[in-house]
C-alpha cells in the first residue's frame, strides 16, 4: 500500500495524525484512569483528575494485606495454570486427530466443537451450579478448573487445528523413516512446531481462566478461595464504593495480562488468524 | 465437505503416507504400501476432549433442558424429588411482560446496535493501521492489544467509576460545564444511559479483535488490486466499498457473526453494573435475568427456562456462522 500512501496530501497527513491519536485515547484512556486512581491516595476523596494528586502506594498496601489479594491472587494463579496445562495437552491431542485423521464423524466432531463455542454460560451455570453443590465440588478451586478446561477447549482446539495442518507431512514420514514410533513422532516433531499455536491458545485458555466471573462468584462462598475476579466486589459496600481499592486491585488484575498480551502480540494474532479467517 | 473418500477406511489426510505398524516402528516406512490403518488412534486422542466436553458441556446443556420443564428449588435440592411441570416454565416466560417489554429489546436491541458499532469502528481502525508506517504500526498495535487485555470485569469498574454520580470524572466535567446537575443526576437508573454506558464498554472490549482479523485481511490483498483500481480512477471510498468489501466478505461476515454472538450473551457487562444485579429490573437482559431468577433466588426451574430460550437464540445465529463458514471452504 506504500504507493498509496504516495498519494496522500498534507491534509490528509494532518487527518491520519488525529486518527492516531484518537485510537490511542481511545485504546488507552480506561487503563490510565484504572491505574492513575489506584496510585491516588485521595482517591475517594472526590475530587477528579486525570493524574493522582497525592502519588503513592497506600491503595495498593492496603488491597494486598486487608483486601485479601495475596491470597486471591495466589488462588488465580493456582487455577489459570492448572487450566493451560491440560488444557493445552487435551487440545493438542484432539486437534491431531481432526487435522492429521480422516474417520467416520469427523464433521461431526468439528461441528459439535463449533457449536458448544456458541452455548452461553448462563444456561451452563444452572446446572453445573447443581451439579457441583451435589458432588461437594463448591469452594474447591479443581472444580473451576475443570470448568475452565471446558469452556477454553473449543477454542483451543479450533485454533490448533490450523497449526497442526501447516506442518508438512514429509516432515513427519521423515520421522517415521527414522524409525520414531507415533509417540516419539509426536513428541519431538509435532509438538515443537505447534509451539507457536500453544502460545497462542495457552494465552486464551489463561485469560478464560484468569477473567472468568460468573462461576467464580456462583462457586466460591469462602473468601480464602476466592479468586482475583470474585475478590474485587468486597470492595462496594453498602457504605459506599472504596475506589482507590477497586482500582488498585484492578490494576494487579490487569497489568499483567496486558504486558503478556503485547508481548506475545505477534503469535497470538497469527494464531488468532489462523482459528478466524481460516476458519 | 462434497470430496470426501469412503469414510469407512481410515486413510490419513493429504498424501499417501502411512503410520508405521504399532510395534515395529523400526521398519522404515514404504511409501504408498503398506498402511496399516489405526482406527482407534484418532479416537484415542479425542477421548480425554470429548470426555470432557460431554460431561461439562453436552451433560449440562441436556440438564438444563430438564429443569426448564421442571419446578426445581431448594427443597428438591434437598430431597432430590423431581416435579414435572411440562411447559409451564415457558408459559411464565414468554406471557410476562418483562420480557417482551425489557429483557428481549435489551438483549436484541442491545447486540444489534454494538455489532454495528464494533464492526465499524474496528474496521476504520484496522484501514488506519493499514495505511500508516510501521513503526506507527506497532504502537497502535500494542495499544489495541492493552485495550483488548482488559478484563470485562475491571474494565466494566472503570466505566461505572468514570460515570459514577458522585464520584465520576464524566460527571464532574460535566457538572463543572454546567450541562448536568451532578446532585440529581444518576446515569445508572435509566435504561438508555444505562445501556449507553453499556455500549461504551462492550464496544470498547470488542473492537480489538475485529482490527486486528481484518487488518489481517487487508494484508492479504495484493497491491496489484489496489493499483489496477487507482488507474482507473477510483477514489478511497470506490476502492474500499467495490474491492476490499467484496474481496474480504468472508472476513467481515467472521468478525460480524463472532461479534453477534458475543453481544448476545454478554453478562457480565451488565451484571456488575449498578442495579445490573436485579435491583433495577428495567435492566434485566435474558442473561442476567436467567442467572438472577435461578441462582439469586433459587427457581432453577423457571431459569432454566430463560437460559434455554437465550440458548435457542444463539443457536439460530450459529446456525448462520457455519452456513457461511462451510460455504468458504471445507471444513
Amino acid at each position: 500500500m506504500s504507493t498509496i500512501a504516495g498519494h496522500r496530501t498534507i491534509s490528509g497527513r494532518v487527518w491520519t495524525a488525529v486518527a492516531v491519536v484518537a485510537v490511542l485515547l481511545f485504546s488507552l484512556f480506561p487503563v490510565l484512569v484504572m491505574v492513575s486512581t489506584a496510585l491516588d491516595a485521595r482517591a475517594n476523596a472526590g475530587e477528579r483528575n486525570l493524574l493522582p494528586t497525592d502519588f503513592s502506594l497506600d491503595n495498593f498496601s492496603f488491597v494486598l494485606d486487608e483486601g485479601g489479594f495475596t491470597t486471591y491472587l495466589r488462588n488465580s494463579i493456582i487455577v489459570a495454570l492448572a487450566t493451560v496445562l491440560i488444557s493445552a495437552l487435551i487440545a493438542l491431542l484432539a486437534s491431531v486427530a481432526v487435522s492429521r485423521f480422516k474417520f467416520r464423524f469427523r464433521t461431526a466432531v468439528l461441528m459439535m466443537i463449533l457449536i458448544v463455542q456458541m452455548v452461553p454460560l448462563e444456561a451452563l451455570v444452572i446446572p453445573l451450579f447443581l451439579q457441583a453443590k451435589s458432588l461437594n465440588l463448591l469452594d474447591h478451586l479443581f472444580g473451576l478448573v475443570i470448568v475452565y478446561v471446558a469452556f477454553s477447549l473449543p477454542f483451543a482446539i479450533w485454533t490448533l487445528r490450523g497449526f497442526v495442518a501447516a506442518i508438512p507431512l514429509e516432515i513427519e514420514e521423515a520421522a517415521y523413516v527414522d524409525g520414531a514410533s507415533w509417540p516419539r513422532m509426536f513428541w519431538s516433531v509435532l509438538l515443537p512446531l505447534c509451539a507457536p499455536g500453544l502460545v497462542a491458545t495457552s494465552v486464551f485458555s489463561f485469560i478464560t481462566a484468569w477473567n472468568e466471573f460468573i462461576f467464580a462468584i456462583t462457586f466460591l462462598d469462602d473468601e480464602s478461595k476466592y479468586t482475583v475476579a470474585a475478590g474485587l466486589r468486597q470492595f462496594f459496600t453498602q457504605y459506599g464504593t472504596n475506589w482507590g481499592a477497586v482500582m488498585a486491585g484492578s490494576t494487579l488484575i490487569t497489568v499483567p495480562v496486558m504486558l503478556f498480551f503485547v508481548a506475545v502480540q505477534r503469535r497470538l494474532s497469527s494464531g488468532l488468524v489462523a482459528g478466524a479467517v481460516k476458519g | 465437505m462434497s470430496a470426501e473418500p469412503t469414510l469407512t477406511e481410515t486413510a490419513r489426510v493429504g498424501d499417501p503416507s502411512d503410520l508405521p505398524p504399532g510395534g515395529s516402528g523400526r521398519t522404515p516406512a514404504r511409501r504408498g504400501i503398506r498402511i496399516p490403518r489405526k482406527l482407534w488412534l484418532p479416537w484415542l486422542l479425542l477421548t480425554p476432549a470429548l470426555g470432557v466436553l460431554g460431561v461439562l458441556l453436552l451433560y449440562p446443556l441436556y440438564r438444563v433442558g430438564a429443569l426448564s420443564l421442571q419446578e426445581y428449588r431448594l427443597r428438591n435440592i434437598v430431597t432430590g424429588e423431581v416435579e414435572w411441570l411440562g411447559i409451564d416454565n415457558y408459559r411464565e416466560v414468554l406471557t410476562d411482560p418483562l420480557l417482551w417489554k425489557v429483557a428481549f429489546p435489551n438483549t436484541a436491541v442491545f447486540a444489534v446496535v454494538n455489532v454495528a458499532l464494533t464492526v465499524v469502528v474496528g474496521t476504520l481502525i484496522a484501514l488506519l493501521l493499514a495505511r500508516v508506517g510501521p513503526w506507527t504500526r506497532g504502537l497502535l498495535t500494542s495499544a489495541i492489544m492493552a485495550a483488548w487485555a482488559v478484563p470485562a470485569v475491571t474494565g466494566t469498574y472503570v466505566w461505572v467509576f468514570l460515570f459514577d454520580s458522585r464520584a465520576g470524572l464524566v460527571m464532574h466535567v460535566l457538572g463543572d460545564l454546567g450541562l448536568v446537575d451532578p446532585d440529581t443526576t444518576n446515569w445508572f437508573t435509566e435504561r438508555l444511559p444505562f445501556y449507553g454506558i453499556a455500549t461504551l464498554n462492550v464496544v470498547h472490549h470488542g473492537f480489538p479483535f475485529v482490527a486486528i482479523t481484518v487488518l489481517a485481511g487487508l494484508m492479504t490483498l495484493s497491491r496489484e488490486v489496489m493499483e489496477a483500481a487507482i488507474i482507473d480512477g477510483a477514489n478511497a471510498w470506490q476502492r474500499f466499498w467495490y474491492v476490499t468489501v467484496p474481496l474480504l466478505k468472508p472476513v467481515f461476515a467472521v468478525v460480524t457473526i463472532l461479534s453477534t454472538i458475543w453481544d448476545f450473551k454478554v453478562f457480565t457487562q451488565i451484571y456488575l453494573m449498578p442495579g445490573g444485579d436485579g435491583a433495577n429490573r428495567d435492566v434485566l437482559n435474558l442473561g442476567t435475568w436467567s442467572y438472577i431468577t435461578a441462582i439469586s433466588q433459587n427457581n432453577f426451574g423457571l431459569g432454566a427456562a430463560i437460559a434455554v430460550l437465550l440458548t435457542l437464540l444463539l443457536l439460530a445465529i450459529t446456525g448462520v456462522y457455519l452456513r457461511v463458514l462451510f460455504r468458504q471452504e471445507e471444513l
